[in-house]
């Protein structure tokens, strides 16, 4: 009996021919465990999880609530009103990505997707160097060794920057990543910003956006597995209308909250940008101070109470 | 698709400038190209005459902080101030003979759908420009204009508003990253009645709330509207009362008091700037900042 005939569904009529089972007789002779290859015990990624590399931020307290920084491996969804800095952060990481080895960082590459502004992200490069320099002088305590061979501008050239136009581009950008990355083992980041501008345009078919979202969710989550690299994708507020009055949320809608493993929510408290903690598997929800300066993203100097644990 | 390889561009983005170092300087050097800048005021702010003088001054040699270009001008709001136009265009000057109204393309908008006709249009106009200068420069003067009447505070209204500005401003800033151009649309203001009105009392950008002429306003056309700029400039401005007694003209005795506007302009949120502002005067001869 042919695996084409079988009464089961398409998809795992599909997954079965794709990986070679074409006939009954084929399957019937192998285990469930051979069928299940590739899976992986809880005790494997306990440790793969502790050796799991993440990005700083830059703002000590911003990393505090994330557990170090932004995880690679996983995709990371950062949203806020306009001005509230999340093009500022996306600079910033894929700034600190090419932090090298020796100082806690990744050394790696950023592929960035959107729109920003050069002489930007070459202030935010600069103030990197400064601080590594700085950092090397107290570690090691020794005036000659002190300089740091990274230039600002090749904080520039590790920046793999793509536009998009149209939604159909963004796909296909998507769609090409893997390519990409195959050629490009180094990259350890991919920020998308924003991931929502062109999907909110053209789009009449709510069913279809829903499930373009999602399908282009998962090959970013495949992504982010398959090279060990963050995804950061940057959202836009929208207002939402509940039994007849609006709230806030992030765009794209309820099913699209569902496709990032971690939402991190930033917002205005006071005078002050606070980041907060709405969805993670591993992190409890916590809110932080941040600011934004000349030299990036740092800690806020005027809250004197830093973390608050909710 | 190739990653453009940040290194080999230009490490600053090319700006136009406004007409007025101590502008410039607030707004890091001009209106950059390649994105869209919304200047939000209320009316009598001055937000026409800032697009005006930068028409102008786009026409610059990029040595003297312009883009040596035409400007497109499109205009909701009836009838194009010609007449200022041509004020301005006689302190303007240029080592060349030509008159700088030549490089100013004027075309009225009646409608969002004719915007969004005009769009194509547009485009083949830059494309396939004759004139001396390239057109890197368009205004939309003003945006909220064509929004506010159109519409009806109804979920349907709003939400078929919003996708609309979402397609405005997705064909603007394709535009603005293919051709390089500055792109400018101004935007009305509305009032804030009550102390935190729900959504438009939402803070966006660096100025917690906005106040002109003492009142609370926010920017028209809402949070769906402010997703779609790149940078928003805020003119506000406040009326004060100048007793003459203090200046050097004593009058017959009498409490003569006179009006004055004080102006300023505020970077409310931009990628590249950070929270600054700078007051400006508007003369006979334009836009000017002052320091104090």
């Amino acid at each position: 009996m042919e695996v084409s005939s079988l009464p089961i569904s398409a998809s795992q009529r599909g997954k079965l021919i794709s990986a070679g089972y074409t006939s009954l007789s084929s399957l019937s002779s192998v285990s469930s465990s051979d069928l299940a290859r590739g899976a992986h015990n809880a005790w494997d990624m306990l440790h793969e999880e502790e050796s799991m590399t993440r990005i700083t931020t830059s703002c000590a307290d911003l990393d505090n609530i994330l557990g170090g920084g932004i995880n690679c491996k996983e995709v990371t969804e950062i949203g806020g009103v306009p001005g509230i800095g999340k093009t500022q952060l996306g600079i910033q990481l894929a700034v600190n990505v090419q932090i090298p080895l020796e100082f806690g960082g990744l050394g790696g590459k950023a592929i960035y997707i959107g729109n920003f502004m050069v002489e930007r992200a070459l202030q935010i490069a600069e103030a990197c160097v400064e601080d590594m320099s700085e950092y090397n002088r107290f570690l090691r305590n020794d005036f000659q060794a002190c300089q740091v061979k990274m230039q600002p501008t090749d904080i520039l050239e590790n920046i793999f920057y793509f536009r998009v136009c149209t939604y159909t581009e963004q796909i296909a950008l998507i769609n090409y990543l893997d390519k990409f990355m195959s050629e490009h083992k180094d990259v350890k980041i991919v920020i998308i910003d924003s991931i929502t501008f062109h999907f909110r345009q053209d789009f009449d078919d709510m069913a279809l956006r829903t499930r373009v979202l999602s399908g282009l969710a998962l090959k970013l989550m495949k992504l982010a597995k398959d090279f060990s690299l963050a995804v950061v994708l940057l959202n836009q507020v929208t207002t939402k209308y509940t039994g007849g009055s609006f709230q806030l949320t992030l765009a794209l809608g309820d099913s699209w909250s569902h496709s990032c493993t971690n939402r991190v929510i930033l917002y205005w408290n006071g005078n002050e940008r606070y980041a907060y903690i709405d969805k993670s598997p591993s992190l409890r929800s916590a809110s932080a101070s941040y600011s934004v300066t000349h030299r990036g993203i740092r800690n806020s100097t005027s809250n004197v109470k830093r973390v608050k644990m909710m | 698709m190739r990653p453009q390889n940040l290194f080999h561009r230009p490490l600053t983005t090319q700006k136009c400038t406004l007409g007025c170092p101590i502008l410039d300087r607030c707004v890091g050097g001009g209106i950059p190209c390649n994105s869209v800048t919304e200047l939000v005021a209320e009316s009598a702010s001055g937000k026409t005459q800032f697009c005006l003088q930068l028409s102008l001054y786009a026409q610059l040699p990029t040595s003297h902080g312009g883009l040596s270009a035409s400007s497109l001008y499109l205009h909701t709001e009836f009838p194009f101030p010609l007449r200022r136009l041509r004020q301005l265009s006689a302190t303007f000057r240029t080592n060349n003979d030509h008159n700088p109204c030549d490089h100013i393309f004027v075309q009225s908008v009646h409608s969002v759908d004719q915007l969004l006709d005009e769009m194509p249009k547009i485009e083949s106009l830059i494309k396939n420009s004759k004139s001396r200068l390239p057109i890197r420069l368009i205004v939309i003067d003003s945006i909220a204009a064509l929004f506010r009447s159109d519409f009806e505070n109804t979920p349907g209204d709003l939400k078929k508003r919003s996708s609309l500005f979402f397609k405005i401003s997705g064909k603007l800033k394709a535009m603005a990253v293919g051709f390089g151009l500055a792109v400018v649309v101004t935007n009305q203001v509305v009032d804030l009645i009550e102390p935190n009105e729900g959504i438009n009392g939402l803070r966006i950008g660096n100025l917690g709330c906005l106040y002109s002429s003492g009142r609370r306003v926010c920017p028209a056309l809402g949070l769906a509207w402010a997703n779609c700029v790149n940078s928003r400039l805020f003119l506000l401005r406040n009326e004060e009362f100048v007793s003459e007694e203090n200046g050097t003209v004593n009058g017959g005795g009498e409490d003569f008091v006179c009006r004055r506007a004080r102006r300023r302009l505020c970077v409310v949120f931009a990628p590249h700037l950070p929270d600054s502002s700078c007051e400006f005067e508007i003369t006979r001869e334009g836009v000017f900042g002052v320091e104090r």
